[in-house]
């Protein structure tokens, strides 16, 4: 339905660079995500195409027409985009009736095509009994979904949501997010999508750009960014993860911090590097036939897993084995761990700079 | 097991539920008895001719004073005479019992018998002389002050003598008499000179010539009305019947039955919050409550239910007879008319100056919008009648500044106006840019506090920032818009300064220039202010309601957990046209009224320029730094701020503790007393302590300190818990809870944590309280007595009697300390705060 082509977008707030050169193109009917921790840019980016913001530089096509840019401004009335924002924004003074016809009224609609567009929003968003009600009778699920179908009413051709779930109880989050996927497939329109939470992220995107301190990191599908993350701030950031500083030499690779066991490695890089290894690519095998051995420190049982420490060497490796294992092996018993799958990152202390951010 | 357990519950049994209710019941106990007891002494002084309170006072005064003269003084003299003289000085001294008691009461010497007789008979002596000792102290024949003076020449030496000589005298005619005691004798002759010699014996005590206080026995005159009374009241004297606790008891009926009301009260209370809550604990916040209730109960629902009262009881009946002269005589209702549209047009006027200032200031890229802002708020921080005063200069008709610039560029030639300040339209326009502040902080706040994203989903849904004004702010904004227009319009209403400056001299009268006038009427008067009174009561009560009570129900504004920087409107090529339309609108409203009040105090005649010769000076400027009179009322008003803002801002900490901290139940009684305090027109809180507080109803602070303080605080206490009860809603109680975990007592945790985090709050507040009480005006008018004139009061007497450039340096003072407290609030809260 919509293009959004994103050229060399620059923002700063004073000497604040909050988004640096930010090249993309969102296509048609996609679901996008802009994924980060708090702080790296990702509702800036979005407010820039909604048109609160202005790029410091660089230029914002909608549907290749220039909406930011140079002595351009297309202010956000004209920009013909939805958007919910975290805080619902539902007006407290007008019922929902009012506010989901709010778009359709600015527009000077015919009133029965009004009537008509609103029962069919509300009906999507499973609101039409409630179309009387004031925003403070209303729940946060419902007054977010107000705020969707508010978003939707006037059929924008692009989608903008900031993190339209957060506020709200895990459970709800889940049924939620199902159903904003269901219906961006259902009207094939385009969604930017900002969160911090990778989960919804990985549930929902047909695309997902992780932004860390106003830098893309990447750019790709759910299952690419999960298994073959560009840097280690990616690979740290969705998943759990643990690292090994090790020597790639001979195809091995020898952690030192780990009483100079070694694993396989057949990869191109040699010397210093550092090892992402997952914690449920690691399994439990007899201590011949394991890569690394260790003794077994720790348990927890979670149901569907059983989160184990591991201490090999100097250090405590964390497994997550299927939940059966679970007391079949005792603690402090030496066990042998097989590595089925890792990720190699060349040492360039890449990591300890990005992570401090973080905090 | 089952008995096992019952065993446990009895050994653990909890005596406190029961010691509470004992606790209450005796203290209902005391109330009702301490009722009845006052209204016991008040009647039966009533019945007897006795005047209420003095008279136990004064009976237990005077007997003191006759046991221990008798002691010390007569009892040693008589036991020295023979036993023959002692007989004839008996007889003598019962004679003039009887013939004092005859003189008062016919027929009576029988009342005396059964009255000597109903001592025991070897007391009989010894009372008759101390009866009499009474009766002359009051009504015995008359020492002239000449022979006093003399009496009291007598040296100590022979002041025994002296007295011996005397004494001999009363019972032989023929006894050598001193120089003093005979020319007080004088020509009298038998039983006349006796009793005169026996008053000299009785006043020649001591070097003092008094004999018994002329003050203590003054009081006994007055507090025993008739003469039949008196008699009883000797007997008392004599037999010393009245003990301490009864003269204390029955001596302050009133204040013991408003101290027996209150404790009743505050038990019923008690017992309605145990009820509601279902526990029978006392709760130690609840003795708070009761304390903070007790205090608006007594000085502020009290007197404006009496009041209320007032205005319509006549002679003790409900009429209507008061309401209908005061409101039928033409000035009233002219007044009345006055003020309604005064008010009415300063609050329209206001609020649609405030809400276009307040958004250019809150929430575009007006230039100067900081500076702007503060300007504007710093307004509300000045004394109304100061710009009254400014605005007199500026706009008389003849000799105004903007109306001769005027004359001179339209060349109009000598006569008065355009412009005339005393009239109507001068008052509004004087009254709006007073109060127009008021509007613009409420305004501004709930601006500041809206969510940004419910303006930026309507600009996403298509609408233009106009539009979005329109349609989504505006309508968020109402409640608070009619709250702040309600707000100016009972300010304007209950507003005495700027009237009483600018109104009243064009015989523009309003309610409270009315009510001030009928103040000086005597009884009569004061009781046609009251029935104007209840007028601003009734509008301050209707505008409470509709804005706390109606207004408070739509309020919709959202604070949104995140800080949010409210959505700029960029003007664009409206920028520099705004900038300059405010910035005019500043020095019309602020800048011209102060200048004129800074110029005109170093002028000497107000009707000339400034560089004119000989009219520039600098004598007002050292005159109020060197009259005593000046310095004495502003030490009187820095005190009564300071107490006032002290005492408020404990209260405000308590109160907000409670409103904030706190599930008790009644917590909400206070401040809804304090809230009705606050609403109330300034010159109905001081007539109603005027009329309760001379001590009629057991309170006796008129013309003192106190009332003034109690005045300030029923009227500026909300201030300050407004602003502490905000700044503590804004810590999250589990940083207290976090202190209470880490092991820190709940008294360290307010020292350490919360103490610290509302401090500015804190600081604001005591300001908030001790600028408006520092310059007050309307109640201090009413309410000043010479020793407690203050620096407003003082302004306003020079305003209007003695020089106008005088008190316009006074003005300037008092702006220079409200600056310079402004200034020290916003460093020591560093930078949070400022008014």
């Amino acid at each position: 339905m919509a293009t959004v082509t994103i050229k060399h977008i620059t923002k700063a707030f004073g000497d604040n660079v909050v988004l640096k050169e930010f090249n993309e193109t969102f296509h048609d009917g996609e679901f996008i995500t802009l994924l980060g921790p708090s702080g790296c840019g990702k509702t800036t980016m979005l407010r820039i195409i909604a048109g609160f913001e202005k790029p410091t530089s660089g230029e914002l096509y909608i549907d290749d027409q220039l909406a930011s840019g140079g002595k351009t401004f297309v202010p956000p009335e004209k920009r013909s985009v939805g958007m919910v924002f975290q805080s619902y924004a539902v007006w407290p003074h007008m019922n929902v009736y009012d506010n989901v016809a709010y778009p359709l009224t600015i527009k000077k609609t015919p009133k029965a095509e009004i009537k008509k567009q609103v029962e069919r929003v509300l009906e999507i968003v499973h609101l039409s009994q409630y179309a009387e009600r004031f925003p403070n009778q209303l729940s946060g699920g419902q007054q977010q979904r107000v705020a969707l179908a508010r978003a939707l009413v006037a059929a924008p051709k692009l989608l903008l949501l900031d993190e339209p779930l957060s506020n709200l109880d895990a459970k709800l989050r889940e049924s939620m997010r199902f159903e904003i996927k269901e219906i961006q497939k259902e009207l094939g329109i385009t969604v930017v999508y900002v969160t911090h939470d990778q989960t919804e992220a990985m549930a929902m995107s047909d695309r997902i750009f992780l932004i860390n301190r106003g830098v893309v990191q990447q750019c790709d599908t759910p299952e690419n960014i999960y298994n073959q993350p560009a840097n280690q701030f990616v690979a740290d950031f969705l998943g759990k993860v643990e690292f090994f500083k090790g020597v790639a030499k001979n195809g091995k690779i020898t952690f030192p911090a780990l009483g100079g066991q070694h694993i396989k490695y057949d990869g191109p890089k040699t010397g210093a590097v550092e090892v992402a290894i997952r914690p449920e690519n690691i399994s439990f095998t007899s201590v011949k036939k394991g890569d690394l051995t260790g003794v077994l420190e720790a348990q927890y049982y979670l149901g569907d897993v059983d989160d184990c420490r591991v201490r090999v060497g100097d250090s405590v490796v964390r497994v997550i084995a299927p939940g059966a294992a679970f007391k079949k092996l005792k603690d402090g018993q030496e066990v042998g761990l097989t590595v089925d799958d890792y990720l190699v990152f060349d040492d360039d202390g890449m990591l300890e700079k990005l992570l401090e951010i973080q905090t | 097991m089952n008995s096992a357990a019952e065993m446990q519950r009895g050994k653990q049994r909890d005596y406190t539920p029961l010691i509470s209710k004992v606790i209450i019941a005796l203290l209902l106990i005391l109330g009702l008895v301490m009722i009845g007891a006052g209204v016991m002494g008040i009647r039966d002084f009533d019945a007897s001719g006795y005047d209420a309170e003095d008279a136990y006072g004064a009976i237990r005064d005077l007997s003191a004073v006759v046991d221990s003269d008798w002691e010390s003084k007569l009892q040693p003299l008589l036991a020295e005479q023979t036993p023959e003289t002692k007989a004839k000085l008996d007889a003598a001294a019962y004679a003039m019992l009887a013939e004092l008691w005859e003189s008062q009461r016919e027929g009576s010497t029988a009342d005396l018998d059964a009255c000597l007789a109903s001592f025991a008979e070897s007391e009989r002596a010894e009372k008759t002389y101390q009866l009499l000792y009474a009766g002359y102290a009051v009504n015995g024949p008359r020492v002239t002050t000449a022979i006093r003076k003399e009496l009291a020449l007598v040296p100590a030496e022979e002041r025994a003598d002296f007295r011996r000589a005397v004494l001999a005298c009363i019972t032989d005619e023929t006894a050598p008499l001193p120089a003093s005691a005979t020319k007080a004798a004088g020509e009298l002759e038998g039983a006349k000179r006796a009793a005169m010699l026996m008053q000299v014996y009785f006043v020649s005590y001591d070097d003092s010539g008094v004999g018994i206080d002329t003050e203590l026995a003054n009081s006994f005159k007055k507090a025993v009305r008739n003469k039949g009374a008196q008699l009883d009241a000797y007997a008392k004297v004599a037999s010393g019947e009245i003990g301490w606790l009864t003269a204390t008891v029955f001596g302050n009926s009133r204040t013991i039955i408003l101290i027996g009301i209150l404790l009743v009260v505050d038990m019923l209370l008690l017992i309605f919050l145990m009820s509601k809550e279902k526990t029978w604990r006392i709760d130690f916040k609840w003795i708070l409550i009761l304390a903070i209730v007790d205090f608006l109960l007594v000085f502020q629902l009290f007197p404006l239910v009496y009041l209320a009262a007032k205005a319509f009881i006549v002679d003790g009946a409900f009429s209507l007879e008061t309401i209908k002269r005061l409101y039928t005589y033409e000035m009233n209702l002219k007044a009345l008319l006055n003020t309604l549209i005064a008010s009415g047009a300063t609050m329209v006027l206001g609020t649609l100056l405030a809400f276009p200032l307040a958004w250019l200031v809150g929430r575009t890229n007006l230039y100067g919008k900081k500076f702007f802002r503060s300007l504007f708020v710093l307004t509300y921080m000045v004394p109304p009648y100061v710009g009254a005063m400014a605005w007199l200069r500026l706009l008389n008709p003849n000799v105004g500044t903007i109306n001769q610039v005027i004359r001179m560029i339209f060349n109009m030639g000598d006569i008065p106006g355009p412009l005339n300040i005393y009239s109507l339209g001068g008052l509004i326009w004087v009254l709006t840019t007073f109060y127009y502040p008021y509007a613009f902080i409420t305004i501004s706040r709930a601006m500041e506090k809206m969510d940004p994203s419910l303006e930026e989903a309507s600009r996403i849904s298509g609408a233009s920032p106009l539009k979005t004004l329109f349609t989504v702010t505006l309508p968020m904004m109402t409640p608070s818009l009619i709250a702040g227009a309600l707000l100016v319009f009972v300010c304007a209403a209950s507003c005495y300064g700027i009237p009483s400056i600018i109104a009243a001299p064009g015989k523009v009268h309003t309610v409270t220039t009315r009510i001030i006038d009928y103040m000086g009427l005597g009884d009569q008067g004061m009781n046609d202010a009251t029935g104007l009174a209840v007028f601003l009561m009734v509008i301050a009560i209707i505008v409470l309601y509709v804005s706390d009570f109606v207004v408070a129900k739509k309020q919709y504004i959202t604070v949104s957990g995140k800080s949010t920087r409210p959505n700029i409107v960029d003007l664009r090529r409206w920028r520099i046209p705004m900038t300059i339309l405010v910035s005019l609108f500043a020095i019309i409203v602020i800048g011209l009224p102060f200048a004129t009040i800074l110029i005109t105090s170093f002028k000497v005649d107000v009707g000339k320029g400034l560089w004119e010769a000989g009219n520039f000076t600098v004598n007002q400027w050292t005159q109020i730094f060197g009259r005593t009179e000046t310095l004495s009322s502003l030490k009187n008003s820095l005190v009564f701020g300071a107490v006032t803002a002290s005492i408020g801002i404990v209260v405000a900490c308590v109160m907000s503790y409670l409103l904030q901290r706190t599930r008790i139940r009644g917590r909400k009684i206070p401040d809804f007393l304090i809230t009705l305090g606050s609403g109330t027109p300034s010159v109905v809180i001081a007539l109603g302590l005027i009329m309760t507080m001379k001590g009629n109803y057991g309170v006796n602070i008129y013309n003192t300190a106190y009332i003034m303080i109690v005045a300030y605080l029923i009227k500026y206490l909300m201030m300050g818990m407004r602003t502490v009860v905000s700044a503590m809603s804004q810590i999250h109680v589990s940083l207290e809870e976090c202190s209470q975990v880490s092991g820190a007592s709940w008294l360290r945790t307010m020292f350490k944590i919360t103490g610290p985090l509302i401090f500015p709050s804190i600081a604001a507040g005591w300001f908030l309280i001790f600028i408006p009480s520092f310059y007050e005006l309307s109640m201090t008018t009413l309410l000043y007595s010479n020793s407690t004139k203050t620096i407003g009061f003082q302004l306003y007497e020079y305003w209007t009697y003695t020089s106008q450039p005088q008190s316009c340096a006074m003005a300037c003072g008092i702006l220079g300390v409200v600056i310079l407290l402004n200034f020290v609030l916003n460093r020591l809260t560093k930078g949070e705060f400022s008014i």
